[in-house]
């Protein structure tokens, strides 16, 4: 908003301001901005700039229905206003009755990051504008295709181990991309990994993101949905990094072999009960320092599991083949110091092992059997494609096929 | 080739009379007329023989000088010469512009193609511009030797397949036909029958039965026929999916010899589709084409020392949390470079050049995106 606010109002100007309703001001200072003359400003200017500037955006896009609403938002599909056929998302942030004196948390948390990242494998925010009560709008990336969960969960739909890989590795490079930015997502669950047109799978949600690596300041250990909660998490850590997001990304990967969600606790104990029966009970020799955590409950002493070796995982999740296995492993190793970041995932060899990840385009969605059923039963008995390449071309005699 | 129009100025009577020997056809009946695609100059079949069995020769025809072979000659189709030398032209042509209409990017580009083959072909025949004419013809002839083979083996696999088609098409009206006359017989005998029945039982009965069994065979005659209907409309049904998938099957092994031909644009023609040639599969990137850990100002190092960060270092519940120092150090180098080979001025005539979605993005642009990654830093980092 740094649009000169030097320029002099001109002097016959400063009287129009008292008598004339604020719109009509508006409409004026508009039309004079887009013949770009120096716009002139009124004695309340700051605020009549950073009003217009947001009422500029605001008419670029056109609310359409509305498509969900949750506790915290509702979502309308939008497009703009001079090209009908480009679709955006626009979340429309409540207002919160907990934040009387200022934005929610989330939705502050969501624009800072946000903005900040644009890479293929995360949402995007295309505009932020606020409506007329001071609400405020988010104008997303529209992602049409639904989520992760939606798929793991149709049983009708059947996928392989190509495009398990596939889809981890865009969830992979999305996680990758924010870490390199300083950027911690803490939310990672199927339905935040939202799948547009092409196929390709979107981070969303970064409403629980911030920017991490400050060595005094502590963070909350109150983030990420418990089943994809890191044990170090759950012991209470006020200071971690960037391999929390790899857990959740272990915990999606899992449940994408399983279809089930693979490690399932009704509270926070009974999440870390769970953690050590699936992968062993954390001591101080497996996991240093372990015990000095705020939260930790010392196990059950005759109740220690080991930790689970690489046969577990082979013999869990047999459709990764063994090189998965080993990734599954290396991002689910109890010791956040042992267990691989966002990079060293991207760089392990089961990238490059067979199967090739399926093509983005070729992956299993939704809609295309309806798509393909419509195409089927459209088309009349006996009746197939005019294999003409073009209508109305000239015909022509074949002469050279006509004779011997 | 004047000579030939010249030639074919005074036809008419002397038609019958051999221009070489002028023999007539009526001293000889069985005389045939042969041409030579050479030049055209009309003879007898016995000046054939005559002429030419001992090997190649000039043509006798005055003025014409061309060297005419034995084998070359054949009967003429059309009755105007000049047709037939037409249709010869037009034949060679097309046989070397065989291009076919899938092979072109719009119905515009395929109509040029059509216009300039008639014009090189209207130039042959009139004898405008031969020798440059003749000259692209070979050079595209010998350039696309492949696409040209394709095509012609296509066409006639298409021509083969279509007279398949019309015999199967044939045969399967006559069975039809033949099922018609068998059930129209069929019909007839059973009526015949079933009044032959009724009159053997009238003769056996009473006479008060009379009424009763011309009722009683009426209707076992029309129980009858209706039964055979429908049994024939099930037939025929079945007839006719059974002619659907035949057709539906013939109609896929056309389309799929479609996709066999593939060559380059050639000079004479324009607007053909580009070849596409699958691109060789590339390795799977697992990063998407950005680099890992690229610095660009600095180099990372494990540790700096520093009395700031020494309590940490010794703080083993931190350690146990996961938090790592080298993010810190990652980070903060940074930041400290951020921004550097950013040129947000230039980014932002990018952006404002960009599509109108894309350039209703605030902040993070590609570029800076790009730069970030390889840590020189987003152009808003302090």
């Amino acid at each position: 908003m740094a649009v000169s606010p030097l320029i002099p109002p001109p002097p016959h100007e400063a009287k129009v301001t008292d008598t004339p309703k604020k719109t009509e001001v508006n409409s004026t200072e508009r039309l004079l901005h887009n013949q770009n003359t120096i716009p002139f400003f009124h004695s309340t200017n700051e605020r009549e700039v950073t009003e217009q500037l947001n009422d500029d955006v605001r008419h670029k896009y056109i609310k359409d229905k509305r498509l969900g609403e949750g506790t915290y938002a509702v979502v309308f599909l939008g497009h703009l206003r001079t090209d009908p056929s480009s679709f955006v998302a626009i979340k429309k942030i409540k207002v919160n009755a907990e934040y009387k004196d200022g934005l929610s948390m989330d939705a502050i948390r969501e624009v800072k990051y946000l903005q900040e990242l644009s890479h293929p494998n995360i949402i995007a925010l295309h505009d932020v504008f606020s409506s007329k009560d001071q609400n405020l709008n988010l104008v997303l990336e529209y992602l049409p295709r639904g989520d992760l969960e939606m798929l793991i969960k149709d049983t009708d739909i059947h996928y392989g181990a190509a495009d398990v890989k596939a889809w981890m590795g865009m969830l992979a490079r999305g996680v990758w991309f924010c870490h390199e930015n300083f950027v911690l997502h803490r939310d990672i669950k199927p339905n935040n990994l939202l799948i547009a047109a092409d196929g390709e799978v979107k981070l969303a949600d970064f409403g629980l993101a911030r920017s991490f690596a400050d060595p005094y300041l502590n963070m909350t250990h109150q983030v990420i949905t418990r089943w994809y909660r890191p044990p170090e998490l759950l012991f209470g850590a006020r200071q971690y990094s960037g391999v929390v997001d790899v857990w959740s990304m272990g915990m999606v990967f899992a449940e994408l072999l399983l279809r089930v969600p693979f490690i399932v606790g009704n509270t926070d104990l009974d999440q870390i009960a769970k953690i050590c029966e699936a992968f062993g009970t954390p001591t101080e020799d497996n996991w240093p320092g372990v015990t000095r955590l705020p939260n930790y409950l010392p196990a059950d002493a005759n109740h220690t599991l080991p930790v689970q070796g690489r046969d577990f995982f082979l013999r869990q999740f047999p459709t990764a083949g063994p090189v998965g296995a080993d990734l599954l492993m290396s991002m689910c190793t109890l010791d956040p110091k042992k267990r691989s970041t966002a990079c060293q995932v991207l760089q392990h060899g089961w990238w490059s092992s067979e199967p090739k990840p399926t093509d983005k385009k070729n992956l299993p969605r939704k809609t295309d059997g309806i798509k393909k059923m419509g195409a089927d039963l459209t088309r009349r008995g006996g009746d197939f494609d005019d294999n003409t390449t073009f209508k109305n071309a000239a015909r022509q005699l074949k002469f050279t096929v006509a004779r011997d | 080739m004047p000579p030939v129009r010249d030639a074919m100025a005074n036809r008419g009577d002397d038609d019958e009379v051999c221009p070489v020997c002028k023999s007539s056809r009526y001293l000889n009946p069985d005389m045939q007329f042969l041409i030579n695609p050479e030049c055209y100059h009309k003879m007898c079949e016995s000046c054939v023989d005559r002429i030419f069995s001992s090997g190649p020769a000039n043509c006798p025809v005055a003025g014409c000088h061309k060297t005419l072979r034995k084998a070359r000659f054949r009967k003429q189709t059309f009755e105007d010469i000049n047709v037939e030398r037409e249709v010869d032209i037009r034949r060679r042509v097309m046989q070397i512009l065989n291009r076919r209409e899938e092979e072109f990017d719009s119905k515009r580009a395929w109509d040029d193609f059509l216009e300039q083959r008639e014009e090189i072909i209207a130039n042959l025949v009139h004898g405008t511009d031969v020798a440059k004419t003749e000259n692209d013809l070979q050079r595209y002839a010998s350039e696309n030797v492949r696409s040209i083979r394709a095509n012609q083996a296509l066409e006639v696999q298409e021509a083969s397949s279509f007279k398949e088609q019309q015999t199967h098409e044939q045969e399967l009206a006559r069975l039809r036909r033949e099922a018609a006359k068998q059930e129209y017989e069929n019909e007839r005998r059973e009526l015949q029958a079933s009044r032959e029945d009724v009159l053997s039982r009238l003769a056996a009965g009473r006479p008060g039965d009379a009424a009763a069994i011309a009722r009683e065979g009426k209707k076992v005659l029309l129980k009858k026929s209706s039964a055979r209907r429908s049994e024939e409309d099930r037939i025929r049904q079945k007839q006719a999916a059974l002619r659907n998938s035949d057709a539906r099957k013939a109609g896929q092994t056309g389309n799929t010899a479609d996709k066999a031909d593939a060559a380059g644009d050639s000079g004479l023609i324009k607007g053909l589709k580009k070849i596409v040639t699958p691109e060789p599969e590339k390795p799977y990137d697992p990063f998407g084409g950005m680099v890992p850990n690229k610095r660009d100002y600095y180099t990372l190092r494990d540790f700096y020392p520093s009395s700031y960060l020494d309590p940490i270092r010794q703080d083993t519940r931190m350690q146990a949390g996961g938090y790592d120092l080298q993010e810190y150090y990652s980070r903060t180098l940074m930041e400290a470079f951020a921004g550097l080979g950013c040129f947000v001025d230039e980014e932002v005539t990018r952006r404002d050049d960009g599509d109108s979605l894309r350039s209703s993005r605030p902040v993070a642009t590609q570029g800076s995106a790009l730069a970030a990654v390889s840590s020189a830093g987003t152009p808003d980092a302090s």
